[in-house]
């Protein structure tokens, strides 16, 4: 197991954000966090990458405590905000290579790394330019080229496509899986349903609770057709999850 | 210690990245010496005047004619009767009269001493009693040279014995203004510099979100704060250099005493200013709301340091207040070695004073910073 989360709750005043999570990530899967906004996914993933303090439970990488292994959970992750922040008025490479700096990526290696973030988000060409005039998609690629610079255990990802378009949406989940091949573990959250069913599991969330988890198929396969839907999908079985949620906290 | 260079490599390049902060690092200072050393002035000058000759004899003449004479007055008429005098100052066409009476060159002859009545504008009670002293000078003088070039009458007068004082004013022997003011512009530029530029910096990379994202990075708080700080204090200190090379161009005033030991006060000083900087980062979440949080500190720290009010005239209760200020310190500091040469073993007890408050603030600062953003 490489992320450990055992009954995680935490609330930001009275107001609960997440209460009594649990779930685990294997090294190597894709694991997909689902949920509408306001479900507890940020603050899940802000908490494990030590950004946040839980009030409750606790949460490991790689047997690292969040709340007190906070330095080598940092070395160990790459994570990626919701609104992920480059410095505009440097460039592609200057972004790039400073984040290999402040990870001490040796200065040896570092061309080397460099050229196969390139490779893959094919950015070389745009190297030296600012990364405050690069377009949506092309900052997303930077974006995620820099939480890799130091070749991360883990990558954490916080909805990384939403704002994105959808040839760019595309790509990036190529990348992702192509990542995942060569080993990193990758947590992402996502609000869209096509992109929960290209994950290894995943676990449904609503309103700070874990409503159901498995792989996407297990989960389709857990609810019976009905009569609306013969053959439901992982959509179909989001919303009457949340609707049977709805109905008990009546 | 490598990753605090390359955040100070990344700050400055980021720096330079906008041409127009290179303007404004040479501009600015420029402007301001030259505009607050000019414009900031307690100087009198040109003081419209106006006057009632009843006498109207060649000494009445001849005394009014000394007005005419210097920068300090600008004679804009001559009356024969006193009682049109208060419409002048009514109407605001000058703001200083002088009745010279009936048998006044009579009365000097025979060493008898004339009275002179004066009206002043109170309004700017500044300028007034500034202007008054001049006209007394101006007085004083002539009747001193009556006495030197009349021996017999100056042989009357000797029973007198009048008593003069003479005042030499030293280090700014013209009693200039400028050589008051210009040397606190430094300290209000390295004021600007460290507060606005840290602060902003800080709150910046807060509101694009790349804080967050240096927090998650192994990096230790007190390494992101270093990086953030070193760049802005070097060009807070590059900036003091280019204003007094300016201060020397314009105004030719130099450095009296020891430029190192200026720097080093400096550099107490900058911890201070860096402290509230820092400590305006963690209570602003926009840049707008550091300018406004930095504005108000600084129009405060300006006002009680006795840079345009001077300490001494303000209540007693606000004066306990202007000790909690290291600006009033530091101007005191700046202008005695500036204009004094004045060394650090006099210098001691504001020193030690700014001192105790910089490591105060700028610790208390890195603590807050530490628990706001971990």
């Amino acid at each position: 197991m490489l992320i450990e989360v055992r009954n995680f709750s935490r609330s930001y005043g009275t107001r609960p954000a997440v209460s009594d999570l649990d779930f685990t990530v294997r090294r190597g899967e894709l694991f997909g966090l689902i949920g509408p906004d306001g479900a507890g996914k940020t603050t899940t993933m802000r908490t494990l990458v030590t950004l946040l303090r839980p009030d409750a439970g606790t949460l490991t990488v790689a047997g690292n405590d969040a709340v007190r292994d906070t330095r080598s959970i940092r070395s160990m992750i790459g994570y990626m905000p919701q609104r992920f922040s480059l410095y505009p008025d440097l460039s592609v490479e200057q972004n790039l290579r400073f984040f290999g700096e402040l990870f001490s990526v040796p200065k040896t290696e570092l061309p080397a790394r460099l050229e196969r973030l390139y490779r893959f988000s094919r950015l070389q060409p745009f190297a030296r330019r600012l990364a405050g005039r690069l377009s949506g998609g092309m900052k997303q690629k930077l974006a995620l080229s820099c939480t890799l610079i130091h070749n991360p255990v883990l990558l954490v990802l916080d909805e990384p496509t939403t704002g994105v378009d959808p040839v760019s949406r595309h790509e990036f989940w190529d990348i992702l899986r192509e990542l995942r091949t060569q080993g990193v573990t990758i947590l992402v959250s996502t609000p869209y349903m096509d992109e929960a069913r290209l994950c290894d599991r995943i676990v449904i969330m609503h309103e700070g609770r874990a409503l159901a988890q498995g792989t996407p198929d297990e989960l389709i396969a857990s609810r019976p057709a009905t009569l609306t839907s013969l053959a439901p999908s992982l959509e179909d079985v989001f919303i009457s999850l949340i609707e049977e949620n709805t109905r008990h906290a009546n | 210690m490598q990753r605090i260079f390359y955040l100070v490599q990344k700050e400055f390049r980021q720096i330079f990245r906008d041409r127009a902060m290179i303007g404004i690092l040479f501009v600015m200072p420029l402007i301001q010496i030259t505009l607050l050393g000019y414009a900031i002035t307690t100087d009198v000058k040109n003081v419209d005047i106006v006057f009632a000759d009843l006498d109207r004899t060649p000494m009445s003449r001849a005394f009014l004619q000394r007005f005419g004479h210097t920068p300090y007055f600008h004679p804009v008429g001559v009356e024969d009767d006193e009682r049109a005098l208060p419409s002048w100052l009514d109407h605001g066409r000058a703001r200083l009269a002088v009745v010279v009476p009936t048998h006044f060159q009579r009365d000097i002859v025979l060493g008898r001493r004339p009275q002179l009545q004066v009206l002043v504008d109170g309004i700017d009670g500044n300028t007034a009693g500034v202007s008054l002293g001049y006209l007394t000078r101006i007085a004083q003088q002539y009747q001193s040279d009556i006495i030197a070039h009349d021996p017999s009458l100056g042989l009357r007068l000797r029973d007198i014995r009048l008593t003069e004082t003479e005042t030499r004013f030293l280090f700014n022997p013209m009693m200039e203004s400028k050589a008051y003011v210009v040397p606190g512009i430094v300290a209000l530029i390295l004021l600007i510099i460290t507060v606005f530029l840290t602060s902003m910096g800080i709150v910046r990379e807060k509101e694009i979100g790349t804080l967050e994202q240096l927090t998650v990075t192994p990096i230790r708080a007190s390494q992101l704060i270093l990086g953030k700080v070193i760049p802005f204090s070097i060009l807070g200190f590059v900036e003091i250099t280019v204003a007094m090379g300016f201060i020397y161009l314009i105004f030719g005033i130099a450095v009296e005493g020891s430029v190192l030991l200026l720097f080093a006060e400096s550099a107490v000083f900058v911890l201070t200013t860096l402290g509230v900087g820092i400590f305006i980062s963690t209570i602003s979440e926009t840049q707008q709301q550091a300018l406004f949080v930095g504005w108000f500190f600084m129009i405060f720290a300006i006002l009680l340091s006795g840079f345009f009010i001077p300490i001494a005239n303000m209540p007693d209760a606000v004066q306990y207040l202007t000790y909690l200020n290291p600006l009033r310190y530091f101007l005191v500091i700046l202008r005695e070695i500036y204009l004094k040469g004045t060394p650090l073993s006099l210098l001691l007890p504001e020193t030690l004073a700014m001192m105790a408050f910089g490591i105060g603030v700028f610790g208390l600062a890195v603590l807050r910073y530490r628990n706001v953003l971990r």
